[in-house]
């Protein structure tokens, strides 16, 4: 009796669930199957850190400074042409959006901008605390 | 509990019975070692002394300022793949001495990886789903709850409420004199500890890229090498030799910036590429506020 009260208290230690369950349950188990099931602990993906892109990133950063301000790095993001060197919340970004590419659109894809546009605007400027 | 004691005592002394045993050097078999440890027979090279007999092959340019003095490298070659240094060179110090500001690497290498980041992930709201625009049952007397369209965010197929909305991006710039300061401290660093080679031309004898692997294991270099040129044409031989390696990279001095630096673990810069810096760099400490942009013209620069 006391040799299965120490299991217990050792197997409580171990994983808190199963313990308690034992506990709870009071019952008594003969065999030696292991109560925790889990899928094995996976393998770290194997990522190659000198790949052509990972070895180049970066370079040309400082073409501004380092070259004579031809180029600025804003140059460099490969982006749609209405984010290359711009940031902004959703309305900014969708009204320079209708204004660069708008009339490019397909009449949905518009349909749906000019709704979003339209929404934000409302929601921004005639609801909340600041107006 | 007196159980569980005895266990831990018996278990502390298998312990030490075991590390009596075996020998000092024997490391256990589940030692698991940084992987960035630095290599110890890498031994630092230490900077040439005042009175040295090899030549002075470059003083610098600009005036150094009365209370620095400046630093001195020595400068080694390619051609030979176990060379005495051919002499030595003289480094501006408000370029290869200043503080080692760890802030300022920081701030440049998150703006590197963050300015160019255009994140694409979308998400269509209730609006913009297909369908959904009846009301899918009567608002009374069904005995179901009340709802206007299917695609609304509560349903299993409606929108998105407050999910990324189309390409965002992340672009800001930091200042200009903040940039060059990055450059300026990772250059300081890479010399401080012992990673920056100077060499007087790319030019090695062979194409082979076996022979800038063993010179740089005999040297010692480290692991990833950077070499920077100034110049659009490169030599062929290290062009071919560069091409197949993955640790050994070549790039313009044009394209030097401070992720490259802090991702190779040496730089090897040639004795142009020392000039082609400083004079970009120093420009910046005595410069005035530009009126309008820089690659406007200017009448007196």
């Amino acid at each position: 009796m006391s040799v299965l009260g120490g299991f217990l208290r050792a197997g409580a230690s171990f994983c808190q669930s199963a313990g308690t369950l034992l506990l709870t349950a009071r019952t008594i188990s003969t065999g030696s199957c292991c109560q925790i099931r889990m899928h094995a602990i996976p393998q770290p993906k194997k990522v190659d850190r000198w790949t052509e892109k990972r070895n180049m990133y970066g370079v040309y950063d400082n073409i501004g400074i380092l070259g004579d301000f031809k180029f600025h790095p804003k140059d460099l993001i490969m982006a749609p042409c209405w984010l290359k060197g711009f940031r902004g919340h959703e309305l900014q970004r969708l009204i320079r959006k209708k204004k660069m590419v708008g009339d490019r659109m397909m009449t949905l894809d518009r349909h749906n901008l000019e709704k979003r546009i339209r929404f934000l605007y409302r929601r921004f400027n005639r609801t909340g605390k600041h107006r | 509990m007196f159980r569980c004691s005895l266990v831990v005592c018996g278990r502390g002394v298998a312990k030490r019975f075991a590390s009596s045993f075996s020998s000092e050097s024997a490391l256990p078999p589940n030692l698991l070692l940084p992987s960035n440890l630095v290599d110890p027979a890498r031994l630092k090279r230490p900077r040439p002394p005042a009175d040295c007999s090899l030549p002075l092959l470059r003083k610098c340019d600009a005036v150094v300022p009365a209370h620095l003095s400046p630093v001195s490298a020595w400068v080694d070659t390619l051609e030979r793949r176990d060379g005495e240094p051919l002499g030595l060179a003289q480094l501006h110090p408000d370029v290869f001495a200043v503080p080692p500001r760890l802030d300022i690497l920081h701030h440049v290498e998150t703006w590197q990886r963050n300015y160019k980041r255009i994140s694409h992930a979308n998400t269509k709201i209730r609006s913009e789903v297909r369908g959904g625009g009846r009301k899918p049952w009567r608002q009374k007397g069904s005995g179901r709850a009340r709802h206007g369209s299917i695609r609304s965010p509560i349903w299993k197929g409606g929108g998105v409420s407050h999910g990324p909305r189309g390409p965002t991006s992340y672009y800001y710039m930091l200042p200009m004199k903040v940039r060059v300061q990055g450059l300026k401290v990772a250059l300081s660093s890479k010399l401080a500890q012992d990673y920056l080679y100077i060499v007087d031309s790319l030019n090695i004898p062979t194409p082979d890229s076996q022979y800038l692997v063993d010179l740089i294991k005999h040297r010692r270099w480290g692991e990833s090498v950077l070499i920077v040129d100034v110049g659009e044409e490169f030599p062929e031989n290290i062009l071919q030799a560069t091409e197949s390696l993955k640790t050994v990279n070549i790039i313009p001095a044009i394209g030097l910036n401070v992720h490259s630096m802090l991702k190779h673990e040496a730089v090897v810069l040639t004795l142009d590429t020392v000039k082609f810096l400083e004079e970009k760099l120093l420009w910046h400490d005595q410069r005035y506020t530009p009126l309008h942009p820089f690659r406007l013209p200017y009448s007196d620069l």
